[in-house]
C-alpha cells in the first residue's frame, strides 16, 4: 500500500513538473513578480509601489510582492533590480536618483542598464520660506542672495547630491549666482529640513510641495514658487518659477523599469498591465489623496527622459563639485 | 468622554487587539521591529475607520518595544532596537534565577511608563514640542556626546576596556554614505558598504550569537532547557518593587518621554540614557549591571514612555519624532486627514481618540504582554540545543529581513564571532552599541553645524540650551572624582548599603 502512495506521489511530482515547464513557455508570468523598492518601508515610494503591486497583482494574475533593498542612497536597490534576472520577474521601482549613482561614485549603474516599463509620477520642486520671512517671490530672494555677503543665506532640503540639493543649485546659476553663495546644511530627507526651518535654524528649503502642504497651510511657512513647468491644479495658486522669470523646472520622479536584457514580449506584458493600472480610478484617486503628481511616461519616451536627464546631471554635479 | 467611549467599538477592538498580539510576535523577534510591524499594517488600514487603523499601530508599537525585552531577557537577544540596554541586567537577573520577576517587573513598567508618556503628550505636548523645535545640530551634538558618556557609566570593570570597546563602535558607524558631504567611506565601491553597517544586525549578533556561542564552548547541559526555572510570576512581589521604585520609573518614564519628544532621537537612545541617568542617581550604582532590578526599571520605563513622546513633534507639527510617526503621517494622508498644526482643532474629536486608545493601550498591554510571556515561555522549555538553534535561525531571518539583504546576515555573524571575543578578553559589549548608535548622531550634527557656522565652535557654547547641555556634561565629568574625595571624608561614617 505504502508503495503505491509513494509512487502515485512519484508520477505527481514528476507530471506536476513538465506541466509547470510546458506552462512557462506558453505566458508570462506564471509565478510571483518582485517589485524592489530601494527606498524603506512606510515611506512614500514604498507606499506608492505597494498600492501598484495590489492593482498590478490584479491584472497580471499572479501575486506582486514588494521587496525593500534599502541603503546607499538608492545604490542597493537600484543595483539589485539592474543585476536581477532579465525574465521580468523581478521589476525595479527605479526613483530620480538613478541618473545621481555614477556620477557620485555609490555604484556604476545608469539608467542605461534598464528597458523602461513606464513612468507613474512626477512631483516639482518647491522653494519654502518660513511664513514671517520678507520675501515673497524668488526673485527678491535670490536678489537678496546676490546683494548680501555669501553665506548669509542657509538653504536645506535634503541630503548632498539629492533632486532638491540639484534642483537648488541649478536654480541659482541659472539666476547667475555661484551655488557656493549659500550654505547648504544637508538633512537626511525633507522632514528634518522643514523640522529646521519650523525652528528658524536655516532660510530656505527646497522639497517637494506636497512635504510641506501641511504647514503652509497652517501658516507656517509659505511655498513661493514651484519648479514646474505649468502650474499645479491641485495648488493652483503658487506659481512657477518660469512665471517669476527663471526659466528652470525641475523635480523627482519614480517609474518602473526591468533589467536590459528582458525579453520585449515579457515587456510587453508589464507593460500592458501596469497602463492599466495608472490609468484605473482607485490608483488616481491615491496619488490625489497622497499628494503625489501623476505624469505618465512610457516605455522610449521614459528611457529619452531618463537619459536626457543623465547627461544634463553632468554640468549640475560640475558646478556643485560633488562626486569625482 | 464620548471619545473615550467611541473607541470601545467592535470594529475598533477587534483589529486594535488582534495588532497588539501581532506585536508581541514581531517584538519576540530579533531583527523583526516595531517600525517594520508598523509599516506592514499600514496598507491593511487603508479601508478602515482612522482610529481602527491608528489603534492599530499604536497597538502594535506597544506591544514591540516591550516584546523586544522578552527575548532580551531570557536570551540575551534584543528584540528591538529599543530593547538594548533591558540586556544587561534582565539578562543578569535571569541568570541568577530570577527572570520571571525581571520580565514581569519589565512588563508593568513598561505599562507605567506607557501611561506617563501618554499623560505628558495629552497635558503639555505643544509646550515640549515647541521647546523641540528649539534643537538644532548644536544641541543634538551635546545630546549624542551626553549619551557617548554613559559608555563609561555601562560598562562594566575596566574604564580602558570600555572606550576600547566604544570607540570600535565608533569606527564601525562611519562606514557608508557620509552626509556632510556625500562622500562614501569605506565602502570600496560595494553597494551594500556603502548602505553602512546597520546596528540591528550588530546588535544581534554581539549579543545573542555570541552567547551562543559561549554555550557552544562546554557542550554540557544542552538537553536541558534553556530557561531553567519556572516561570511563575508572583505580582505581589513586583507590585512591591514597583511602589519602592516609584520616583525612579516617573525621573526614567519623563527622561523617556523627553528625549523621545526631540525628532533626532528615539526610543532606543532614550533608553540607554535613562539607565545611565538611574546609575547616576542610584544609592546601589556598583550593583548596575550585575543583575539589579533598577537597571531593569529604567531602561523599560523610558522606552515606552519615549514612544508616547515621538507622537508629541508629530500631532503638534505633523512632523516625524521617528519612524514610526513618520509612517503614521503618511497614513494619515491616506485616512484623508491632514497631519499637521492644524489637525489639534480640526480633529479635535479624532485627537481624543487616539490619546484615548494610547491610555487603553497600556492596560491591554499588561494583558496580553502576560500572555506573550507565557507563550515564549514555553518555547524557552525546549532544551538548550534546540532554543539555541532557534535563536540562530530567527536571527539570521531577523537580520535578512531588515533590508532584504544576505550582507546584514553576514554582519550578523561576523559581529558574533567578535562578541564572543571581545568576551574572552572582557571587553564589554554595551559601549559599542552605543558608539555605532551615538557615533553618527555627534558627527553628523558636529560637522553640519560647523557648515553652519563657517566652522566656528561657538554655538555649540553659547546658545542656551546647548549650554546648559555642556555643562551636564561638564558636571558629569568632574561627578565621580568628587565623589570619591567626598567618601573618603565620610569614610569615618558607616556606609549603609541597601539590598533589595
Amino acid at each position: 500500500m505504502k508503495r503505491i502512495i509513494l509512487l502515485i506521489c512519484l508520477l505527481m511530482l514528476v507530471f506536476g513538473g513538465l506541466f509547470a515547464e510546458g506552462q512557462k513557455e506558453v505566458t508570462f508570468p506564471n509565478k510571483p513578480v518582485t517589485i524592489v523598492c530601494p527606498w524603506s518601508a512606510g515611506g512614500g515610494t514604498d507606499r506608492t509601489a505597494r498600492f501598484i503591486a495590489d492593482l498590478l497583482s490584479a491584472e497580471l494574475g499572479q501575486p506582486v510582492q514588494v521587496v525593500n533593498k534599502t541603503g546607499g542612497a538608492g545604490a542597493v536597490g537600484h543595483n539589485a533590480a539592474a543585476t536581477a534576472a532579465p525574465d521580468g520577474y523581478t521589476l525595479g521601482n527605479l526613483t530620480f536618483e538613478v541618473n545621481t549613482l555614477k556620477y557620485l561614485g555609490y555604484s556604476d549603474i545608469t539608467p542605461a542598464d534598464f528597458k523602461s516599463v513606464l513612468q507613474f509620477n512626477q512631483d516639482a520642486a518647491a522653494v519654502t520660506v518660513s511664513a514671517d520671512s520678507p520675501y515673497n517671490t524668488v526673485k527678491e530672494l535670490l536678489e537678496a542672495v546676490k546683494k548680501e555677503p555669501a553665506g548669509t543665506f542657509v538653504f536645506s532640503g535634503s541630503g548632498i547630491g539629492t533632486v532638491w540639493d540639484l534642483a537648488r543649485i541649478a536654480m541659482l546659476d541659472k539666476y547667475g549666482i555661484d551655488p557656493n553663495r549659500v550654505k547648504y546644511v544637508p538633512s537626511q530627507g525633507a522632514a528634518p529640513a522643514i523640522t529646521e526651518l519650523l525652528g528658524n535654524h536655516v532660510d530656505v528649503i527646497t522639497c517637494s510641495y506636497p512635504e510641506v502642504a501641511p504647514q503652509v497651510e497652517a501658516g507656517k511657512l509659505k511655498t513661493l514658487a514651484v519648479m514646474a513647468d505649468e502650474r499645479n491644479p491641485q495648488f493652483a495658486d503658487i506659481p512657477t518659477l518660469k512665471e517669476q522669470g527663471i526659466d528652470w523646472s525641475y523635480g523627482t520622479w519614480r517609474g518602473f523599469a526591468v533589467p536590459d536584457d528582458t525579453p520585449d514580449d515579457v515587456l510587453k506584458v508589464l507593460q500592458d498591465a501596469m497602463k492599466k493600472v495608472v490609468e484605473s480610478k482607485e490608483y488616481i484617486d491615491f496619488m490625489n489623496s497622497n499628494g503625489f503628481g501623476i505624469e505618465i511616461r512610457i516605455g522610449a519616451e521614459f528611457d529619452s527622459y531618463m537619459m536626457e536627464q543623465f547627461a544634463g546631471l553632468a554640468d549640475i554635479f560640475e558646478l556643485a563639485g560633488y562626486g569625482n | 468622554m464620548d471619545a473615550f467611549l467611541s473607541v470601545f467599538n467592535i470594529s475598533v477592538l477587534v483589529p486594535w487587539l488582534l495588532a497588539m498580539v501581532l506585536g508581541i510576535f514581531v517584538g519576540g523577534i530579533p531583527g523583526l521591529t516595531a517600525t517594520m510591524a508598523v509599516a506592514l499594517i499600514v496598507p491593511l488600514t487603508y479601508h478602515m475607520a482612522p482610529i481602527a487603523g491608528l489603534a492599530m499601530i499604536i497597538g502594535v508599537s506597544f506591544t514591540s518595544i516591550f516584546a523586544g525585552d522578552i527575548p532580551a531577557t531570557f536570551l540575551r537577544v534584543p528584540g528591538t532596537p529599543a530593547s538594548g540596554a533591558a540586556v544587561l541586567d534582565g539578562y543578569e537577573m535571569n541568570k541568577q534565577g530570577l527572570g520571571s520577576l525581571a520580565i514581569s517587573l519589565d512588563l508593568v513598567c513598561s505599562s507605567i511608563g506607557g501611561v506617563i508618556g501618554i499623560l505628558i503628550l495629552i497635558f503639555i505636548s505643544p509646550v515640549l514640542a515647541g521647546f523641540a523645535l528649539k534643537f538644532t545640530h548644536f544641541e543634538y551634538f551635546w545630546l549624542g556626546v551626553m549619551g557617548l558618556s554613559m559608555s563609561a557609566v555601562i560598562s562594566k570593570g575596566s574604564k580602558t576596556k570600555g572606550v576600547i570597546s566604544m570607540v570600535l563602535g565608533v569606527l564601525v558607524s562611519t562606514i557608508g554614505i557620509d552626509i556632510a558631504t556625500g562622500y562614501p567611506r569605506f565602502a570600496f565601491k560595494n553597494a551594500e558598504l556603502m548602505g553602512g553597517i546597520s546596528f540591528i544586525p550588530v546588535m544581534i549578533g554581539l549579543f545573542g550569537i555570541s552567547e551562543v556561542f559561549r554555550s557552544l564552548q562546554n557542550l554540557e547541559n544542552l538537553s536541558e532547557s534553556a530557561v531553567g526555572i519556572r516561570i511563575s510570576t508572583s505580582f505581589k512581589a513586583v507590585w512591591k518593587l514597583v511602589i519602592k521604585h516609584f520616583r525612579l520609573i516617573l525621573q526614567s518614564s519623563i527622561l523617556g518621554n523627553l528625549i523621545g519628544a526631540l525628532p533626532g532621537a528615539g526610543a532606543d537612545i532614550a533608553a540607554w540614557v535613562a539607565y545611565g541617568a538611574a546609575k547616576r542617581t542610584s544609592k546601589n550604582s556598583d550593583k548596575f549591571g550585575k543583575g539589579c532590578v533598577e537597571g531593569v526599571i529604567a531602561p523599560t520605563s523610558a522606552n515606552n514612555a519615549a514612544l508616547g513622546g515621538t507622537w508629541i513633534p508629530a500631532l503638534v507639527f505633523g512632523i516625524p519624532g521617528d519612524t514610526i510617526t513618520s509612517i503614521v503621517l503618511g497614513a494619515m494622508l491616506m485616512y484623508g486627514l491632514k497631519p499637521g498644526p492644524l489637525i489639534f482643532e480640526g480633529e479635535r474629536f479624532l485627537i481624543n481618540q487616539i490619546f484615548s486608545v494610547g491610555i487603553i493601550s497600556q492596560f491591554f498591554l499588561l494583558f496580553i504582554g502576560y500572555l506573550g510571556i507565557k507563550a515564549y515561555t514555553q518555547i524557552f522549555k525546549f532544551p538548550r540545543n534546540v532554543v539555541y538553534a532557534g535563536i540562530i535561525l530567527f536571527s539570521i531571518v531577523g537580520s535578512y529581513a531588515i533590508r532584504n539583504s544576505v550582507f546584514d546576515v553576514g554582519v550578523v555573524l561576523v559581529f558574533g564571532l567578535l562578541g564572543f571575543g571581545m568576551e574572552k578578553v572582557d571587553i564589554p559589549l554595551p559601549p559599542m552599541i552605543l558608539g555605532l548608535i551615538l557615533g553618527p548622531m555627534i558627527e553628523e550634527n558636529l560637522r553640519v553645524g560647523l557648515i553652519k557656522t563657517d566652522g566656528s565652535f561657538l554655538p555649540f557654547l553659547s546658545r542656551p540650551i546647548s549650554f546648559v547641555m555642556f555643562m551636564i556634561v561638564v558636571v558629569m565629568f568632574f561627578w565621580d572624582p568628587i565623589k570619591k574625595i567626598i567618601m573618603q571624608r565620610k569614610k569615618a561614617g558607616k556606609g549603609g548599603t541597601n539590598n533589595e
